[in-house]
């Protein structure tokens, strides 16, 4: 099982995932495929996001104890986070939030 | 300037989905992807580069672009004509591979290569060593009265009026409930083993039992898997009665393909089959000339064009 997940992409990337995966929601592309396939899926995401504003991630299922793995491209107030051994996410406060909003 | 996108190459048979039918609309290609377009304009994506082989029925368009995708993802394209009965094939060319024919054709064109093989189709099909010292023709023979048996037992089996294994690719509607099934079974059979065959980097032309046919080597593969599979699923459906024959049959053999893990299998039965045949593979002649421009190398299969 594999979930990318494309926000601001440009069209011809999200074309270009609909080759392999299905687009379940605006962005949301699923599908089932091994790791060579998964890693030239996300070369394509590493190009088709170069220069651009846009911000991926991949998660697909692992054999390690959370049973998944993900990785992450481009800038996005999520941010992956490592807690003894354990991937978590940051939810970064937006960048202009007054002080005492926190 | 924006960085050109990667280019697309095809990925192997084994992570594919076996077959996907489409019928009635527009395809084309929309921002790069592969797009149905029904007669309202709602568009469906199919994950082109995921399937292995695309079943076209009467009513489809296709355009240029979407053709060329196909070729590239490695895809093959079937269209068909009433009830999935195989018309004409696309997209997926074979031959890249002239060490892989070459040492197909070796093998049928040896005597002993071509008995060996044959003998390994049959033992692999009845799950038992064929009779010694036969030959092609006399193996043929007792193939023969096999099948009509297992016919008969199969329409007893599951209570189905059977008269025979008849059909006429030109009139679909003539022939019984029985041979529509088995008919619409067999091309779905055919169609994901002529897109591993091609994948693989054989030719489907060059058969060891069957002979004369572009799919002669097709339907000596299928026939490997087809009557503990395809045809008592026919028969099954048939006994049924559904009002789609055609359509609970496709459904029922793309379950059993998933269940067999048949995309899987197939490319190594293929190359388990002709090694039996005892011949080496022919070397690159030492006097050639090899590729300047060295091949990509690809993640599909070798018979893939990358």
């Amino acid at each position: 099982m594999l979930v990318i997940v494309l926000e601001n992409a440009p069209p011809r990337l999200r074309g270009r995932m609909a080759m392999w995966l299905l687009e379940i929601r605006a962005g949301v592309y699923v599908g089932n495929y091994s790791r060579k396939v998964r890693e030239m899926l996300w070369r394509h995401v590493e190009v088709g996001l170069e220069d651009e504003e846009g911000n991926a991630v991949m998660a697909w299922k692992a054999n390690n104890e959370a049973g998944f793995d993900f990785m992450t491209l481009g800038k996005n107030r999520r941010i992956p986070k490592e807690v003894d051994g354990a991937k978590l996410i940051s939810f970064l406060p937006v960048d202009n939030a007054p002080d005492e909003a926190l | 300037m924006n960085p050109l996108l990667p280019d697309i190459a095809p990925i192997p048979i084994k992570e594919r989905l076996s077959l996907l039918f489409v019928e009635r609309c527009h395809v084309d290609v929309v921002d790069g992807a592969f797009v149905m377009i029904d007669k309202d304009g709602v568009r469906t994506h199919v994950p082109l580069g995921g399937i292995a082989c695309l079943m076209l029925e009467p009513g489809v368009r296709i355009s240029h672009r979407a053709v060329h995708l196909a070729a590239t993802t490695g895809t093959l394209l079937v269209w068909v004509g009433e009830a999935g009965v195989r018309l004409y094939s696309a997209g997926q060319p074979g031959g890249a591979r002239s060490d892989k024919l070459l040492y197909q054709a070796k093998l049928a064109l040896s005597e002993q290569g071509r008995l060996k093989v044959v003998r390994e189709m049959y033992r692999r099909r009845f799950q038992e060593e064929p009779p010694a010292n036969r030959s092609v023709a006399q193996l043929r023979g007792i193939e023969g009265s096999r099948v009509k048996k297992s016919y008969e037992l199969l329409a007893k089996q599951y209570g189905v009026t059977w008269r025979g294994r008849r059909y006429d690719a030109d009139s679909w509607d003539h022939s019984d409930l029985p041979n529509q099934c088995i008919s619409a079974a067999t091309s779905c059979l055919y169609g994901v083993c002529e897109a591993a065959i091609l994948a693989a980097g054989y030719a489907p032309a060059i058969g060891f039992i069957h002979h004369g046919k572009p799919l002669s080597f097709v339907y000596d593969i299928a026939d490997v898997y087809k009557f503990d599979s395809v045809v008592p699923l026919a028969f099954k459906i048939a006994a049924q009665s559904p009002t789609h024959p055609d359509r609970a049959v496709r459904i029922a053999c793309r379950d059993l393909f998933r269940e067999r893990h048949l995309l899987s299998k197939i490319i190594p039965d293929i190359e388990e089959i002709l090694a039996v045949g005892g011949e080496e593979p022919p070397k690159p002649p030492e006097d050639g000339v090899a590729p300047a421009i060295p091949n990509k190398q690809g993640i599909g299969d070798v018979g893939h064009r990358t």
